[in-house]
């Protein structure tokens, strides 16, 4: 019955968008007040019933109905209750809905944070993402059933969660995802409309802006929990591998991160609104691109779902209706627009504009990067892989003069800047970062590679101009530090976003260059030595607990002649469950990682150990999350809110009313 | 007033590149949609077997290294009681045990994670096992139990079922991603079968 009812919910939601879909756009277009006025409620209620439609399949699957043909798939009477709430995005159908649910949520956000928005726009806004939501209802009604049942003949008990989703941070890394993805449609809707209104002024920046930074922030957070995953869990002691998925999530990303800073000219400067548009368009087809690999089964991954041509098929077609009729549009009113707000070259917009094409290229890379194979095979050229080395050399190249515009940029002012007061500034920052990073690296290191050199230099560079651009304001300069509390959440966000981002360049070069991992074969008193660190295999102890027994290998760390660490790396064997588990054994540092795994005994009584070293892995998830709490700054700046409100216990997507509410009104 | 409308059209030109781009990527994603991504190389190949040691699917006390698998080209196979598209090529491997192919299987299970409070059963993973591969024939000589994953992460290996052909001194010349049907083995692996088995009985009747 439930499951029936879920189904039904679905249907009346996508009725809902439907009417969602027409009725305001008519309305906005015929200067109906009543249609437009229709908006909310409409998304509204398409929430309220895919919301019951998702809690109808949680139901399902927390009481095992092995009857709904998606439970007996993915789920199990023996599964742990949490892997049965979370199994519901376990697989394509369910999480699709997750998706569909989510979607609805961002609906019903805008919907309720939009009240100061002109009616026009609203309803634009709203009728546009009920358009496009359409297209997901159809898709999971018509394709890809979560509710499908399998009465009369259904089995005793279902066939499991994909062992590979059975873990925590699997739990959390889609849903986030999904957030960022999803949320990409609300600065898309707000592009269209403003494209459909003809007006692209620095209000619609300022409407528009939040939405892109909120689900910049969930993008971030979701891949930077990918990424910690991949190192802890899959042990494979990296923390970034180009996988086709992966890929898919980085270009929305990078894009997204140059959508915001140019959200930034844009509101501030009224200038270029094409490029801003044809940015949130961007983004959120690249998120519909990514959802296409990925349930198309074009590629192959861990990511990717069962493939299924005919899915891929709409999938794609929605992708053309959808980005098609949207580039058509801006190209149509693109070709009519004019900017007569006047800069020189050397600006602070002109340089943010080369990052922004910087970010553009990086993106570009990545997408050819990730479709070259596939497109080298469909020219009958036989197959080819393109793997990390690629990736790894364009976006070295890429960094440096991004980094180098990066640092100077905060320091310019709009319209223009004269070269001489930029030059101290600059100067100063240069030699204090090679001189630094220099010394840094020679003090600290036997052998100083170029790479992490450059890498190390690179951030400090962002760090001292991050500093220079705060000292530099007329406040702080008049009254001190005090004046750090007068700063406005968007000059927040800029500090932590480019420090976050200097420390995950810290750690990412420092990791890749000087990380060690080595498969190893010991007998007990052996040593090995790895960056400096002996590795003493010390003993091998046989151990005993109330449900395992298994061999425990004793491992001390040393570090010229200095005790640093002694490690435990245990290899148990479940006595009732008769399983053997690995336990491997980290030790975290600020500075580096170091981990030890056990391995099987050998014939002749040696052990097979896994050693890495990791220099400062850890600052590539910690800058990840500077850089979202800098978003969340940005969310709260004041600019967007009328009333002030602390941050804390703030929900993610309810961004406050007050956001939208443009000064201009007033 | 020519010159601004022609002016406009260059603008217009301008801003359809995006469009243009994106036509032309559709164009390749809906042929690469009705074609076979599993047929793309893996980085697997060309390497040796990667060092391991496990333990018998069925027999905890018998351990297997690579060093017993090589001798003689072999097919290994990544599967588990779980996948579903295992389950058709069980059938057709099967046939090809019967036609002299040696057959090893790499079991593919869960890492459980006790901690978590997961229970996992080997007994009951016996009885599946077993029961499977009656029901749908048993084309494996021996089955191996890689419970760590640590050799399916050396090996490259994204899901179940893949395949390995090892030629006799333990070099992988074919991974194939997908089940295994009479297609795809005459399509990609016979041939290569055939010229490693016969190197290998020329060198010493398959003994190294």
């Amino acid at each position: 019955m439930v499951p029936q009812l879920g189904y039904f919910s679905l249907v009346i939601a996508m009725v809902l968008a439907t009417m969602l879909a027409i009725f305001p756009l008519w309305g906005a277009k015929r200067g109906n007040v009543q249609l437009m006025n229709s908006a909310p409620t409409l998304a509204l209620g398409a929430f309220f019933f895919t919301l019951l439609s998702y809690l109808a399949l949680t139901y399902s699957f927390v009481v095992n109905d092995f009857t709904v043909s998606y439970v007996a798939s993915h789920s199990n009477s023996l599964l742990p209750i949490r892997y049965r709430v979370t199994g519901v995005w376990g697989g394509h159908e369910g999480s699709f809905l997750l998706w569909v649910f989510i979607y609805s949520i961002w609906m019903a956000a805008v919907a309720l944070r939009s009240k100061a928005i002109p009616l026009l726009i609203r309803a634009r806004v709203l009728g546009v993402m009920g358009l496009v939501s359409l297209g997901f209802y159809l898709f999971i009604l018509l394709m890809s059933n979560p509710f499908e049942s399998l009465l009369p003949y259904f089995p005793v008990d279902g066939r499991d969660l994909n062992p590979l989703l059975q873990d925590f941070a699997m739990i959390i890394h889609p849903p986030l995802l999904y957030m960022g993805y999803v949320g990409l449609s609300v600065s898309f809707a707000f592009a269209i409309a403003a494209l459909l209104t003809g007006k692209l002024d620095s209000t619609w920046a300022k409407w528009s802006r939040p939405w892109a930074v909120a689900a910049w922030v969930f993008l971030t957070l979701g891949i930077t929990v990918g990424s910690w995953w991949a190192y802890y869990e899959l042990g494979w002691g990296g923390w970034w591998f180009w996988d086709p998925v992966e890929n898919a999530s980085l270009m929305p990303w990078l894009i997204t991160t140059a959508l915001i800073h140019s959200f930034a000219v844009t509101e501030k400067r009224g200038i270029f609104k094409s490029w801003t548009v044809l940015l949130a368009i961007t983004g959120f087809s690249l998120s519909l691109l990514g959802t296409f690999l990925v349930r198309s089964g074009i590629v192959v991954s861990v990511h990717a779902f069962a493939s299924d041509p005919e899915r891929g098929l709409f999938i794609l077609g929605f992708l053309a209706v959808v980005i098609g009729a949207s580039l058509t549009l801006y190209a149509i009113k693109a070709t009519h627009m004019k900017s007569y707000v006047k800069y020189t070259m050397f600006s602070r917009e002109v340089f943010l504009w080369g990052n922004n094409i910087i970010l553009t290229v990086a993106t570009l890379v990545v997408l050819l990067g990730t479709f070259l194979p596939m497109v080298h095979k469909e020219l009958g050229l036989g197959s080819i892989s393109i793997g990390s080395p690629f990736f790894s050399e364009i976006f070295g190249y890429l960094l440096v003069p991004f980094v180098a515009l990066l640092g100077v940029t905060p320091l310019m002012r709009w319209k223009q800047n004269k070269l001489a007061t930029l030059k101290k500034p600059v100067l100063i920052a240069l030699g204090i970062s090679i001189v630094v990073g220099f010394l840094m690296l020679t003090l600290t290191r036997s052998e100083v590679e170029n790479m992490a050199l450059l890498g190390v230099i690179l951030a400090i560079w962002i760090m001292i101009s991050t500093i220079q651009s705060v000292l530099a304001k007329k406040e702080v300069q008049q009254k001190g530090v005090a004046a750090l509390s007068n700063m406005t959440g968007s000059e927040w966000a800029m500090v932590l976003g480019h420090m976050g981002f200097a420390v995950s360049i810290i750690g990412m070069v420092l990791t890749s260059s000087y990380g060690v991992e080595k498969d190893v074969r010991m007998h007990t008193g052996d040593t090995v030595v790895l960056a400096g660190y002996e590795f003493e295999f010390v003993q091998i102890k046989d151990i005993t607990a109330e449900n395992y027994t298994g061999h425990a290998a004793v491992v001390d760390v040393r570090y010229e002649n200095e005790k640093v660490a002694h490690m435990v790396a245990e290899k148990r064997f479940y006595t009732v469950q008769r399983s053997a588990m690995t336990e491997a054994a980290v030790d975290a540092g600020i500075t580096r990682d170091l981990f030890v795994a056990l391995g099987e005994q050998f014939k002749d009584g040696s052990w097979a150990l896994r050693v890495y070293h990791k220099p400062f892995i850890r600052w590539v998830w910690f800058g990840g999350l500077i850089i979202a709490l800098g978003g969340l700054f940005a969310m709260g700046d004041k600019r967007y809110r009328a009333k002030r409100q602390s941050l804390i216990g703030r929900k993610e997507n309810e961004i406050e009313q007050s956001d939208l509410v443009p000064e201009v009104q007033s | 007033m020519s010159t601004e409308k022609s002016e406009n059209i260059k603008k217009l030109m301008f801003f359809l590149v995006p469009l243009a781009i994106f036509i032309v990527l559709v164009g390749f994603l809906l042929k690469a949609l009705f074609s076979d991504p599993r047929t793309r190389e893996s980085a697997a190949v060309d390497r040796i077997l990667p060092q391991f040691a496990l333990y018998d699917l069925m027999d905890d006390k018998k351990q297997w290294t690579q060093d017993d698998l090589v001798g003689e080209p072999f097919l290994l196979n990544v599967w588990g009681t779980w996948c579903i598209t295992c389950d058709q090529e069980l059938p057709y491997l099967t046939e090809l045990r019967k036609q002299g192919v040696k057959i090893v299987g790499l079991y593919y299970d869960q890492e459980i994670d006790p901690d978590f409070g997961d229970t996992f059963d080997m007994q009951q993973l016996r009885i599946d096992v077993k029961d499977k591969l009656s029901r749908l024939g048993n084309p494996y000589q021996f089955n191996i139990f890689d419970n760590t994953r640590e050799t399916l992460l050396d090996l490259g290996v994204t899901g179940a079922p893949e395949t390995f052909l090892v030629d006799e001194k333990g070099v992988i010349r074919i991974h194939h991603l997908g089940d295994i049907n009479p297609r795809v083995w005459e399509g990609k692996f016979a041939a290569k079968y055939a010229e490693l088995k016969s190197a290998s009985k020329n060198s010493d009747g398959g003994k190294l």
